[in-house]
């Protein structure tokens, strides 16, 4: 028997002055960027979106356009220092995981055979024996689906079991380095703390090194290791979770960390709204005709109601029935003392002149609006009013949400997701609504812009005072929007009531599986001492 | 793919009903019937029964059954349209491919269509002119042509004969090949997935094959019925430029002569043939994209 | 292969170059009687199928008939024509296509199958049947009412009922004139130039074709089509009889087609 042999051990990567710049830019993306990163190791680049972690992972990962400006150096494994601009194959192998909702697959081909192609490709191995390998890998992953449920093509699988398969093909190339490419960004809090989970606990076994780009602050928490806080290209501050957020980190580490939204078990004020009158009364609600007795409630005017459940738990389909979008099969949903179920065609659709819409979905937005027109449109469309009249209303709204400076004659095409969700609530402003149903709002935001766009809601919600229905699977958007919510799961209300209530005693499996989905207990802020 | 074949097929029959419809009520002017709304569609509806029950009436022209004159000329127009359809394959697809490679060629790609989209009678001249004065063929636009000319044949004189019907008909096809071909292709370079495979690992080569050509392809299949109109269309101006009888030059004849009886039941079968082809577009695209199992 | 934003300088020259074309045409139709030595259909001004030169720079044709002027007043009727031919496919066709689409589905449905089947016909075989059925003095309308089913299937079709944003817009009460108006603003407004560019090349052709056939214009009002049908009887000897028309036409369309834009996810 050999003795082991002890030996020092090489940084797997080194990256040196590090400077990308595209063409026609003003600024470099990434400037004079350095990062060492030894086998095993994980660094999570947290920034907002332009901060320059797309560069970084275009460098590492070899994908940089041949017009692009690069300079610096890149050694592996202790060898050679090479130009970062060469586009060589590396040698080390490094698996790319990027999120399903950035559209990673052909539409037309299965999904499952897509994957196997990439194993393949990557480990040089018939597809035979590449498909057997992502079964394996998927068994592995606990709570991952079976390789069958992979079959389907991109446009009819969900997102979570897409992500799951590219976690598995990740892992059975057997990679020394994974670049994960925001790969969770749009996905609910369970399902993203299941797959970092199952990531972090792969890692370990496997001893592969991960470069994490993201926005968000759940990869922080739920990985933990060596974070860099990265902002215009440059290297803001880096450390570990607990020393980033001590007092003795930079200003904007400290804010990016203050923002982190948390559950609050204190009751909140009254709003002195409790005595509204009823605005959407429910009488034997069921959707599905399960013979059980229905759903009653009310919701006064004012008042606010999170739907909080995980996607397929049914809280979509009660807020559209709810809205007189969807019959359901049984019950009576009356709104503002009208009952939907009788009105003709048009007379519901006077009744949702006084409903605004808030969603995570972009495409609700008519991109080849301008600005202007979209928050305009309610003003036309339903009144009639004078053009000073109609730009006044308009000037208020843009003010309150942040989009005043903004050119009012672009498209809604040419803003990204933080500037259209404002846009969808300057155009609710305007519309002064009874009641706003907001739909997983903040999906896919980075967290800085989480923090705008919660407190644009909440003041919008204390401004105006319009009753809210809140649809989300983040029991913390819930918190800060809503004082009562219904916990969903497989189409039915598991538990209700007041959401202090419910953070402090859930008796459903599946709200405690909600609550800890956001509770990410490693990145509680210091008190404020700053 | 049943599921799919079966609603496209659905929507097929649909519109050969309404093209019988629309035809049945072309030649119902042709029937006698007082004036007014209410006795043209019973007029209507009596030749729409006809035509299910193929009971095509008769040419106003010749007294015979229009269904039997159609019998007579339906084939050489189908023969020139295939012959054609095989030469637009040819042509454009090469065509279609050569001009997707590098963003200068691919801009420039348009003016390939800007010329294919000139008149077919123009190009049809302009081959007949070509042939006469630089191959010194016996040409003839201004006759019928003496004897028979079919087109599949390997005699060498009548193959001069038909080769520029054929070649006027083809490069007219080749046109909405080579389009569709680089729609189909222009749709597929926007789609996100080239950098995300190539990101996870895949080669360029192997993007194209497996994802881009099917996509491509399937964009082609899916075009057949646009394909179909333009060499049916071609195929009408080659029999009048060339003096070919056929299906097409029946049809001017029937409308100059008003026997509406005989035209509606040609643009019956032309709709019908377009339609046809769509369903086996559609279809072969949809068979194509399922294709995908490793 | 094409993608938007390849190349976009020399996309918008070419657009520029198609739009420059049109408008150089319109000046020479307006100059026509001007620029034309001779009145339109004057046989025998010179010699019969006389070559080019500098006295005929086209040549003349087999009655004698200056072909620079008879181009001339070729294209001038070419070009009226299709105009009003081009008028009438986008307001039956493009325009009644997107309102088509934002009408009570089972209606807009109907309206689209039955555009759909005159569609599924070469549109010159409709044009020609129209013709027929009607008077010739009817041409250019013909060639609008041939080339309307296709634009109304495409117009349609363009249209996007079921898109995320028409259903938001719904479930906040906005109604569907307020959608249909959003199309005619931001989708035909803004392409209307391109809308109206593709449409007149496709009716040009068309009524081209059908005058080639003899179902268009009647002389005198002879237009291109009609010239290039005259010329068959002599062109394999005198090529200038044909060519020069032939030239014109293309010309015509070849401008129409660049300031269309030609862009390739859109159907021509």
């Amino acid at each position: 028997m050999s003795d082991p042999v002890l030996r020092e051990k090489e940084p797997l990567f080194e990256l040196a002055e590090l400077c990308v710049t595209r063409p026609a830019a003003a600024r470099p993306e990434l400037d004079r960027f350095s990062l060492t990163l030894g086998a095993g190791q994980s660094v999570v680049i947290l920034g907002e979106a332009g901060s320059g972690k797309d560069a970084l992972v275009r460098v590492l990962g070899g994908f940089t356009d041949r017009l692009e400006a690069i300079s610096g150096t890149i050694r592996f494994n202790g060898g050679e220092a090479r130009p970062a601009a060469r586009r060589a194959r590396a040698p080390i192998r490094i698996a790319y995981l990027p999120g399903p909702m950035a559209q990673p697959f052909a539409p037309h081909a299965g999904v499952l055979s897509q994957l196997v192609r990439v194993v393949a490709r990557k480990l040089s191995s018939p597809l035979a024996s590449a498909r057997e390998e992502l079964r394996l890998a998927l068994e592995r992953l606990p709570g991952a689906p079976p390789l069958e449920a992979l079959e389907k093509r991109p446009g009819a699988l969900d997102p979570v079991t897409a992500a799951w398969g590219l976690l598995a093909a990740a892992t059975a190339q057997t990679p020394d380095l994974i670049l994960a490419d925001h790969p969770y960004a749009d996905l609910g809090p369970g399902a993203v703390r299941a797959l970092l989970e199952t990531l972090a606990g792969e890692q370990k076994r496997l001893g592969f090194a991960l470069v994490y780009a993201t926005g968000g602050l759940q990869p922080v928490a739920r990985l933990g290791g060596r974070i860099v806080v990265i902002r215009d290209g440059r290297v803001v501050e880096e450390g570990d979770a607990a020393r980033l957020m001590s007092g003795h980190a930079h200003a904007y580490t400290r804010t990016l960390f203050k923002a982190l939204p948390q559950l609050s078990l204190d009751r909140p004020k009254s709003r002195g709204v409790a005595h509204g009158q009823p605005l959407l009364q429910v009488h034997g609600l069921d959707l599905q005709a399960q013979g059980h007795q229905g759903l009653t409630f009310a919701l006064r005017r004012g008042a606010s109601l999170a739907l909080v459940g995980e996607e397929g738990s049914g809280r979509r389909a009660l807020a559209r029935a709810l809205l007189g979008l969807d019959r359901p099969a049984q019950g009576r949903v009356v709104f503002d003392s009208v009952d939907l179920g009788v009105l003709s065609q048009t007379m519901t659709a006077r009744l949702r002149r006084r409903i605004a819409f808030i969603t995570g979905a972009d495409e609700a937005l008519d991109g080849r609006m301008t600005l202007w027109d979209t928050v305009d449109e309610p003003l036309r469309a339903h009144l009639d009013l004078s053009q000073e009249l109609v730009a006044g209303y308009r000037e208020s709204a843009l003010k309150r949400v942040g989009l005043a400076s903004h050119d009012g004659k672009r498209t809604v095409a040419s803003l990204g997701s933080f500037d259209k969700r404002r846009l969808q609530v300057a155009r609710a402003i305007v519309g002064a609504p009874l009641l706003v149903m907001v739909d997983e709002p903040l999906r896919g935001l980075d967290a800085f812009a989480q923090t705008i766009l919660r407190e644009v809601l909440s003041d919008f919600r204390a401004d105006y005072g319009p009753a809210f229905l809140i649809v989300t699977s983040d029991f913390t958007v819930a918190q800060a929007l809503a004082d009562e919510a219904f916990v969903f799961r497989d189409g039915k209300v598991v538990e209700r009531g007041p959401i202090v209530d419910l953070l402090r005693a859930s008796k459903d499996a599946a709200t405690r599986a909600l609550i800890e989905a956001v509770t990410l207990p490693s990145l509680s802020p210091a008190p404020d001492s700053i | 793919m049943l599921k799919f074949a079966a609603r496209q097929a659905g929507r097929c029959a649909l519109g050969l009903l309404g093209a019988a419809a629309a035809a049945a009520a072309i030649s119902a002017i042709a029937l006698p019937h007082k004036n007014g709304l209410g006795p043209f569609l019973l007029a209507a509806g009596v030749r729409l029964w006809g035509f299910l029950e193929l009971d095509f009436g008769k040419s106003a022209i010749s007294g015979l059954s229009a269904g039997g004159e159609l019998a007579h000329s339906l084939p050489q127009t189908m023969a020139l349209v295939l012959a054609g359809g095989c030469v637009a394959l040819l042509v454009g697809v090469p065509l279609g491919l050569l001009l997707g490679a590098g963003p200068i060629r691919r801009a420039a790609a348009p003016l390939i269509q800007i010329v294919a989209a000139a008149p077919v009678f123009c190009a049809g001249m302009a081959l007949a002119w070509g042939a006469a004065r630089g191959l010194h063929w016996p040409v003839s636009v201004n006759a019928p042509m003496q004897g028979e000319a079919p087109i599949f044949t390997t005699d060498p004189a009548a193959l001069r004969a038909t080769a520029l019907p054929v070649l006027t008909v083809g490069l007219a096809g080749a046109a909405a090949v080579q389009l569709a071909l680089r729609r189909a292709a222009s749709q597929s370079a926007r789609e996100a997935f080239r950098s995300g495979l190539r990101r996870m690992g895949l080669t360029a080569l192997e993007i194209e094959r497996f994802y881009v050509a099917p996509q491509v392809i399937g964009g082609l299949l899916a075009s057949a019925a646009e394909i179909m109109l333009a060499l049916l269309s071609a195929a009408l101006v080659a029999e009048w430029v060339f003096h070919r009888p056929g299906a097409a030059d029946l049809f001017v004849k029937s409308v100059a002569l008003q026997d509406w009886n005989m035209a509606a039941l040609i643009l019956f079968v032309f709709a019908a043939l377009t339609f046809l082809a769509d369903l086996a577009g559609r279809v072969g695209a949809e068979a194509l994209a399922s294709k995908d199992k490793p | 292969m094409s993608a938007p934003g390849e190349a976009p300088l020399l996309r918008a020259a070419l657009r520029l170059l198609g739009w420059c074309g049109l408008g150089l045409i319109a000046v020479a139709v307006a100059l026509g009687d001007f620029l034309a030595r001779a009145p339109a259909g004057a046989a025998f001004v010179g010699p019969m199928l006389s070559a080019p030169s500098a006295e005929f720079p086209f040549g003349t044709d087999l009655l004698g008939r200056d072909l620079f002027s008879e181009t001339l007043h070729g294209l001038s009727v070419s070009v009226s024509h299709a105009l009003l031919g081009t008028l009438l496919a986008i307001a039956l066709g493009g325009f009644f296509g997107a309102v088509a689409a934002r009408l009570p589905r089972p209606a807009g449905l109907t309206l689209r199958g039955v555009f759909a089947i005159f569609a599924s016909v070469p549109a010159l075989l409709l044009a020609i049947l129209v013709i027929g059925l009607s008077a010739r003095f009817y041409a250019p309308l013909a060639a609008g009412f041939a080339a309307a089913p296709l634009a109304f299937v495409r117009a349609f079709d363009r249209v996007d009922v079921n898109s995320a944003h028409a259903e938001y817009a719904r479930a906040t009460g906005i109604s569907w004139t307020t959608l249909l108006r959003r199309d005619l603003t931001y989708e035909f407004r803004d392409t209307l130039g391109t809308v109206a560019a593709r449409a007149l090349a496709a009716v040009t052709i068309i009524l081209s074709t059908v005058s080639f056939l003899g179902f268009g214009a009647t002389p005198p009002a002879r237009d291109l089509g009609l010239m290039i049908a005259a010329a068959k009887a002599s062109y394999l000897h005198a090529w200038w009889t044909a060519a020069f028309p032939a030239l014109a036409l293309l010309v015509l369309i070849l401008c129409a087609r660049l300031a269309a834009g030609l862009d390739e996810s859109e159907r021509p």
